[in-house]
């Protein structure tokens, strides 16, 4: 069963602000573990890293350097 | 004698005590910080015929057994006897260009000290170091030839004493003009803000080479700057021994205690120039200064009080001479370092 | 100390995450390994030298210090000597004429003044380099000066894996190590995106040797001797280069104290030809030492003139195009390439 990875809410006061994928750690379709960085994620000044949630097989859902809403889904781990 | 005390806390100073009022230490303290004066006096007289003994024709700094600059500390032996005789070779003391008495009355070995000024390879450094960077791990004492530089090496001492959850102490000390220096100011702040085991010593000895603390401090006296800082500043005036003693012993025990820094600030006389070859021109007050000899002074007040005698000061100056005459020998028979060796001991 | 030759399971880290996990797992070894600096604690460090250090071993090892480089550069010399290994950061290697003192008359001297009896094993940490606007007092490099006084050793890593190895080679060595980190090199989500910024890291315990170059890119046409960012740049260009049929060998020092001479005279008695890339001033500094090193030894290894790319005797620019103009990039690195190997 697959869980999606969403972008994180790093700005509470602004919940659909917008954000950057700045760098991925795995690339497509790599094995991850559970907690493993999968990527760095950046609103304004604040970064952020993202865990892996899950074990499987990571599907990369956004580009580096995209511009990603907060809450949605940037990656699949199947 | 009197001190000033400066706190830094709303409480009231306390009033100068008269003379007389202080509790004087016990005759055996007493004997003993007059002991320390006199082998530290007896050091220097001796560093002072060698350094001298072969510089001519005229004065060639670079040369003879003994090259360099040299400062010697006659004048200044009531810090080093006062504030070290609270202290063990657990604790670190950092001194500064003119570092002879503090040494000596730390308990660095003299002969290793001697061989070291001397240049030699049984010397503290292996003669890489001299007079002014003598380094002794066994007593936890290093001096500095940059004036005030070596107060926050001091901080980290006392930073690592601390850590290991010991009562031990570092004693830096510094000159009067010194304490105008970026380094002094910022030492004292780290050092009270996290409350580290330090007592900062200033020997003001009224000139910083040739300018007089006048004219270049713009506070009259660095124990009201230590407010300043967070902490309590203490003035003793007159180089006088027991009043170093006695300010001395609750600035150590308040750091021991783990309630941080202080500062005492000596008046103190530095009885020859700043360095050997300073002809002093610039020093109005010059045939005074042998008048203000703070060890003959001691020794007439502890043969009034029955410490002293003639027997008992003969011994004491025969002890001083003998120690001092087989350190220098020991360095002049010690080999000098190899000049094939000169590149070595820059890494570990 | 060793050198992990098959490095175990590795994954792919940033620069200043690779930095951070040397720091980290040192921390967990020795307990007498400390970070104190600016913003270190909270902030995690000002280009994420620290980031995610105080959370884990709290603000007793990982100290914010007050503006006071003197005192607490200091204060990390004599906690060294007393047998901690403090790792002290300066934000900025713009900042040593604050305390420079401290650094070059004390910490990098007192081993030797001592005789060699006292140690003080320190690690000295800084940010440098440009690319950003940040103007003159906050762009330079300046290990050419640090590498110029006696005493202390100088380590500039370019990749992730050898930040991490030269970290962990640093806060062991018994003598107090300068390590100094492009802020172009971190991977920091805000500054340019590099690509080179990211890589595989060995997990466990791994160790760089210093005073040990490495072959970046091996070839046979010109040697490009570099470090720091700018063998970022020497390997983009390298890849332009190689289907025009120039074949770029990069070495990057990795090193400055000690630096690897031998491996600047192997590379160039291979190709002949020697360009030299720093992004530090150019007079004075490490590309002369660089040519130094082979003139002195056969300045007949070199059929061409050496060629070198640095930062021009000038303080840094602010306004972007001036800045860029006297950085060393693929521009200029690629012009002198191409001078060295005219036929």
């Amino acid at each position: 069963m697959s869980s999606l990875v969403l972008f994180p809410a790093l700005s509470k006061e602004t919940p659909d602000a917008e954000g950057v994928l700045a760098t991925w750690f795995v690339s497509e379709g790599s094995t991850v573990a559970p907690d493993q960085l999968l990527a760095e994620v950046q609103v304004d000044k604040v970064a952020a890293e993202v865990p892996a949630p899950a074990a499987g097989v990571v599907h990369l859902l956004v580009d580096e350097e995209a511009v990603v809403r907060q809450g949605a889904p940037i990656a699949r781990i199947d | 004698m009197t001190t000033h005390t400066s706190e830094s806390t709303t409480a009231p100073a306390r009033s100068a005590p008269q003379a007389g009022e202080q509790q004087r230490p016990e005759p055996a303290v007493r004997s003993r910080l007059f002991e320390t004066m006199v082998l530290c006096r007896t050091y220097e007289e001796a560093i002072l015929r060698e350094y001298h003994a072969d510089k001519g024709p005229g004065f060639d700094i670079g040369k003879g057994l003994v090259p360099g600059e040299m400062h010697l500390s006659a004048g200044q032996e009531p810090v080093a006897a006062g504030i070290c005789s609270h202290l063990t070779t657990d604790d670190a003391v950092t001194a500064t260009h003119r570092p002879h008495h503090l040494a000596i009355a730390h308990g660095v070995d003299l002969r290793r000290m001697t061989a070291e000024i001397f240049g030699r390879e049984a010397g503290l450094g292996r003669g890489r170091g001299g007079h002014m960077h003598l380094f002794d791990p066994d007593t936890h004492f290093s001096c500095s030839g940059i004036i005030a530089e070596g107060f926050p090496p001091a901080l980290g001492q006392a930073f690592a004493f601390q850590r290991r959850g010991t009562d031990r102490i570092a004693v830096a000390v510094t000159g009067e003009g010194a304490a105008n220096q970026g380094a002094f100011h910022e030492s004292l702040n780290l050092a009270a803000l996290w409350k580290l085991p330090v007592v900062f010593v200033v020997e003001d000895n009224d000139w910083a080479i040739s300018v007089p603390r006048t004219r270049s401090t713009a506070v009259a006296s660095n124990a009201d700057r230590a407010a300043s800082y967070g902490m309590p500043g203490h003035r003793v005036e007159d180089n006088d021994v027991e009043a170093v003693y006695a300010v001395a012993a609750e600035a150590v025990a308040r750091a021991r205690a783990g309630h941080g820094p202080s500062l005492i600030e000596i008046h103190t006389v530095r009885m020859w120039g700043h360095f050997e070859g300073d002809a002093q021109g610039y020093r109005p007050e010059l045939a005074e200064v042998p008048s203000h000899d703070p060890i003959p002074r001691y020794e007439q007040q502890l043969r009034a009080d029955g410490v002293l005698d003639d027997a008992r000061v003969a011994a004491i100056r025969d002890r001083a001479a003998a120690a001092v005459e087989d350190a220098v020998a020991f360095a002049k028979e010690s080999s000098t370092p190899d000049p094939a060796s000169a590149t070595d001991y820059v890494f570990a | 100390m060793t050198i992990m030759e098959a490095p175990q399971a590795t994954r792919r880290l940033t620069t200043s995450k690779a930095m951070v996990e040397a720091i980290a797992q040192e921390m967990e070894r020795d307990p007498s390994v400390f970070y104190m600096g600016e913003d270190v604690g909270a902030y995690g460090g000002i280009f994420s030298s620290t980031t995610g250090l105080l959370e884990t071993f709290g603000p007793q090892r990982i100290i914010d210090t007050p503006i006071s480089e003197t005192a607490f550069i200091g204060l990390g010399i004599g906690a060294a000597v007393e047998g901690m290994r403090p790792i002290v950061e300066l934000m900025f290697s713009d900042f040593m004429g604050v305390c420079l003192d401290q650094i070059y008359n004390h910490m990098a001297k007192i081993h030797f003044e001592s005789g060699g009896h006292v140690q003080v094993p320190m690690v000295l940490t800084m940010a440098a380099g440009g690319g950003y606007s940040d103007g003159a007092q906050h762009s330079q490099c300046l290990w050419g000066t640090f590498a110029h006084l006696p005493g202390m050793k100088v380590v500039v890593p370019s990749s992730p894996a050898d930040a991490k190895g030269l970290m962990t080679a640093a806060i062991r060595d018994d003598n107090p190590v300068v390590y100094i980190f492009h802020k172009g090199v971190m991977g920091l989500p805000w500054m340019v995106k590099n690509p080179r910024t990211l890589d595989e890291v060995p997990e466990g315990e791994y160790v760089v040797p210093i005073g040990k170059a490495r072959v970046a890119r091996e070839g046979s046409d010109v040697t490009v001797v570099s470090l720091s960012l700018s063998v970022h740049h020497a390997l983009d260009v390298a890849e332009k280069l190689a289907p025009q049929g120039i074949d770029v060998e990069v070495i990057d020092l990795r090193s400055l104290v000690p630096l690897d001479r031998e491996a600047i005279l192997t590379s160039v008695g291979k190709t002949g030809r020697l360009v030299v890339v720093d992004e530090d001033y150019l007079s004075c500094g490490v590309s002369g030492e660089v040519v130094a090193t082979v003139a002195e030894v056969d300045p007949g290894l070199l059929v061409m003139p050496a060629q070198r790319v640095a930062v021009p005797d000038v303080p840094i620019p602010y306004a972007h195009d001036l800045e860029y103009a006297v950085l060393p990039r693929h521009d200029r690195i690629e012009k002198a390439i191409h001078a060295v190997t005219i036929r």
